[in-house]
């Protein structure tokens, strides 16, 4: 008895076990009968299947990442150039993607890398190293973002995003590009010194400029001021000597003898028959 | 229904479905999200499940009273109940999922759960900021190793630019970031690597590593933030450090020069500034020097020349007085001190045909003036009469000789002797 219910319970639960099934929120799940699709997008919850009979596969929903290798292409200069991309990719229809890809994760993402690749292949090779680094980064992205997204749902997958990470020279042109960029700073180093100079010589210049005029004008004011010395002084002695020519001629004249005649090194011979002389030799 | 029995108010697992504060945006471009399902099929199958029960329920009518086994069957209920209570901490969100469904989002705080296998709790921490090194990696003693394939790129310009920052950054929805993206965080590294490299693409190399720096971290920022909302990651970036922002290894030496240089100009000009602090002032005194010392002279001849003439006005008067007298006086006073103080050689003229021969270079040391002989001293002086200077070397005046007169010269030598 007891162990009839033992078993009873045991089979009850394990048909019941099979009968139901959880889609977890991040998946969606596609029912089976006997290896043909029957109902696909299952919501997330609880849901009731034929034991034995159905089966149940579960994708996951979520956004898948696909990072592909970095890769050379060339632009329309014919100049290399290294690409990092990625794609966000996800699951649109489960029922179209295991036919495809038979639900393998990995197969999808080797086909989108095959993809993008052309695609990004085809949209470098028409355009310019700059334009590709600066400007059209976005929109080769988003480019390749339809044409791949247009492929990639005949494998039920919806492409969400494509974006270009890394996009670099390569190593041989990075080291010419070092060269080039050192070249460039030695310019701008070089060319600052020599403003440097430039500027200090002009500022010397200047202030030599002011230097030299400042001691001009000064001459000027100083030869100024003796003339005006000399004049005064001239004015003084004419004023004065004015009174008497003819003894500031005399006066003047002897002061000019004694100090004409005041070292014991003038040698003067004298004519005893002059005035000076008439006491000192009387006849 | 002994499932609504818990004492609990509030807590009815069925009632409590509207109250999940999941701050979920269901836009329309919003991909496929859980969705709130209505319960009905959920009720049926526990009536179906009861019903079973119930059915199962009858067999036991065996060993134990029904009194012991309803007893047992509370306290299993009971236990079992109690297991669905979990607690949310404060930096945490519990995602509470029914059959792997998503139902709501529970905030911090004692919650229950109807217990497993029907519903379960994630808990995903909300307030934990998160970090995405992207061109470096810092070990745990913050010495930071760089990342070259992650740091170098390219700027507009086609220069190489070495760039690092730091995305700190925390779960915004927690259903988001559990059920929309594969592995969220190394989806946020690739968008802000992606979202750098697009800005720094765009830009200059100065611009980057100068004036910009601020906005492009700003705008990488915000690029990122764009990529992860499109994605509904249920990321939320607080901020965008640049760690770093140079120009690569190779080109440091170069780059440091021209800071060099920089400093070299303003060296130069200050040398230069110097220059002109210096000379100018020195100029100036100069100047002044200048001006003063002819002021000076100014002052010097003025007042010279008001002495001498306030003099001469004096002597005037005195000598208008009595003229003969005192030119007389003035004259021998003169020649009083012009002969007391020089070398003389008086000589008779009356043979003054005679060469006579004076050794005028013994007598004298070095050229010095002699007078010519017709000095007509004594006679009434003419002005302008002065002793014109005449060199040792040309002709002397024809000196008369007395008598042969070495003599003389002796006299001469002695009285010279004798002065």
């Amino acid at each position: 008895m007891k162990a009839l219910l033992g078993i009873f319970i045991a089979a009850v639960l394990f048909i019941g076990s099979n009968s139901l099934f959880v889609v977890k929120e991040s998946e969606t799940g596609v029912v089976f009968r006997l290896g043909e699709i029957v109902k696909t997008d299952l919501q997330p919850g609880l849901h009731v299947k034929t034991p034995f009979i159905n089966n149940v596969r579960m994708f996951d929903q979520r956004i898948q990442t696909m990072d592909a290798t970095p890769e050379r292409y060339l632009t329309g200069e014919l100049k290399n150039l290294e690409v990092d991309s990625y794609v966000k990719w996800r699951v649109r229809n489960a029922e179209r993607f295991y036919t495809s890809m038979s639900g393998d994760y990995n197969l999808a993402n080797q086909r989108l890398s095959q993809i993008i690749k052309d695609g990004l292949r085809s949209q470098f090779g028409s355009r310019t190293v700059e334009d590709v680094i600066s400007g059209d980064r976005v929109e080769v992205a988003q480019i390749i973002t339809r044409q791949a997204g247009r492929e990639a749902e005949q494998f039920g997958i919806e492409i969400v995003d494509v974006r270009l990470k890394r996009i670099d020279l390569p190593r041989d042109i990075s080291e010419s590009v070092y060269r080039r960029m050192e070249a460039e700073r030695q310019r701008v180093a070089a060319d600052l010194r020599s403003l440097g100079a430039e500027a200090a010589e002009r500022l010397r210049a200047d202030a030599d400029r002011q230097r030299t005029v400042i001691i001009a004008n000064a001459f000027r004011e100083a030869e100024e001021t003796r003339g005006q010395g000399d004049a005064q002084a001239a004015r003084v002695f004419a004023d004065a000597y004015g009174i008497d020519k003819e003894f500031f001629s005399f006066y003047q004249s002897l002061n000019a003898y004694q100090q004409s005649f005041s070292s014991k090194s003038d040698m003067i011979i004298l004519d005893p028959n002059t005035d000076f002389f008439k006491h000192f030799n009387p006849r | 229904m002994a499932w609504n029995e818990p004492g609990k108010p509030g807590q009815d697992p069925w009632g409590s479905n509207s109250g999940g504060n999941s701050g979920r945006n269901d836009g329309p471009s919003a991909p496929k999200g859980p969705k709130k399902r209505n319960d009905q099929d959920l009720d049926e199958l526990l009536k179906k499940a009861q019903e079973m029960f119930g059915g199962a329920g009858n067999k036991f009518n065996g060993g134990i009273g029904n009194k012991g086994i309803g007893a047992i069957f509370l306290i299993v209920l009971v236990v079992w109940l109690l297991s669905g209570i979990y607690i949310v901490d404060t930096a945490e969100r519990g995602v509470v999922t029914r059959f792997g469904a998503f139902v709501q989002e529970t905030g911090p705080g004692p919650h229950w759960h109807i217990p497993y296998p029907i519903e379960s709790v994630q808990k995903v921490n909300v307030d934990r900021i998160r970090t995405a090194e992207i061109g470096y990696r810092s070990d745990a003693q913050n010495r930071s190793g760089s990342v070259l394939a992650e740091s170098l790129m390219l700027t507009r310009d086609e220069n190489i630019v070495d760039i690092r920052i730091a995305v700190q950054y925390r779960v915004s929805s927690a259903a988001d970031y559990l059920y929309n993206v594969r592995d969220p965080d190394a989806t946020l590294r690739m968008a802000s690597e992606s979202a750098i490299r697009e800005i720094v693409g765009k830009n200059t190399m100065d611009y980057v590593l100068t004036q910009g720096r601020n906005e492009v971290v700003a705008m990488v920022r915000e690029l990122t933030q764009r990529n992860l909302d499109a994605y509904q990651a249920g990321l939320f970036i607080t901020t965008a450090n640049l760690q770093d922002a140079q120009p690569p290894e190779q080109v440091q030496a170069a780059f440091a020069d021209v800071v060099k240089a920089r400093e070299d100009r303003e060296r130069l000009i200050n040398e230069a500034e110097a220059y002109a602090n210096r000379i100018l002032p020195e100029a100036r005194g100069q100047a002044a020097r200048i001006v003063e010392e002819a002021r000076a002279y100014r002052d010097q001849v003025v007042a010279q020349a008001q002495g001498q003439a306030s003099r001469f006005t004096s002597v005037v008067t005195e000598y208008q007085n009595a003229p003969e007298i005192m030119r007389e006086r003035l004259y021998l006073d003169a020649m009083t001190n012009v002969l007391s103080n020089t070398s003389k050689v008086l000589m008779g003229s009356e043979n003054a045909n005679n060469l006579m021969y004076l050794p005028l270079d013994k007598m004298m040391t070095g050229g010095q003036a002699s007078v010519p002989f017709n000095a007509n001293l004594g006679q009434t002086p003419q002005p302008s009469a002065t002793g014109s200077r005449v060199n040792t070397g040309s002709s002397s005046t024809s000196a008369s000789n007395t008598d042969g007169s070495p003599t003389n010269i002796r006299d001469y030598l002695r009285n010279r002797e004798l002065r």
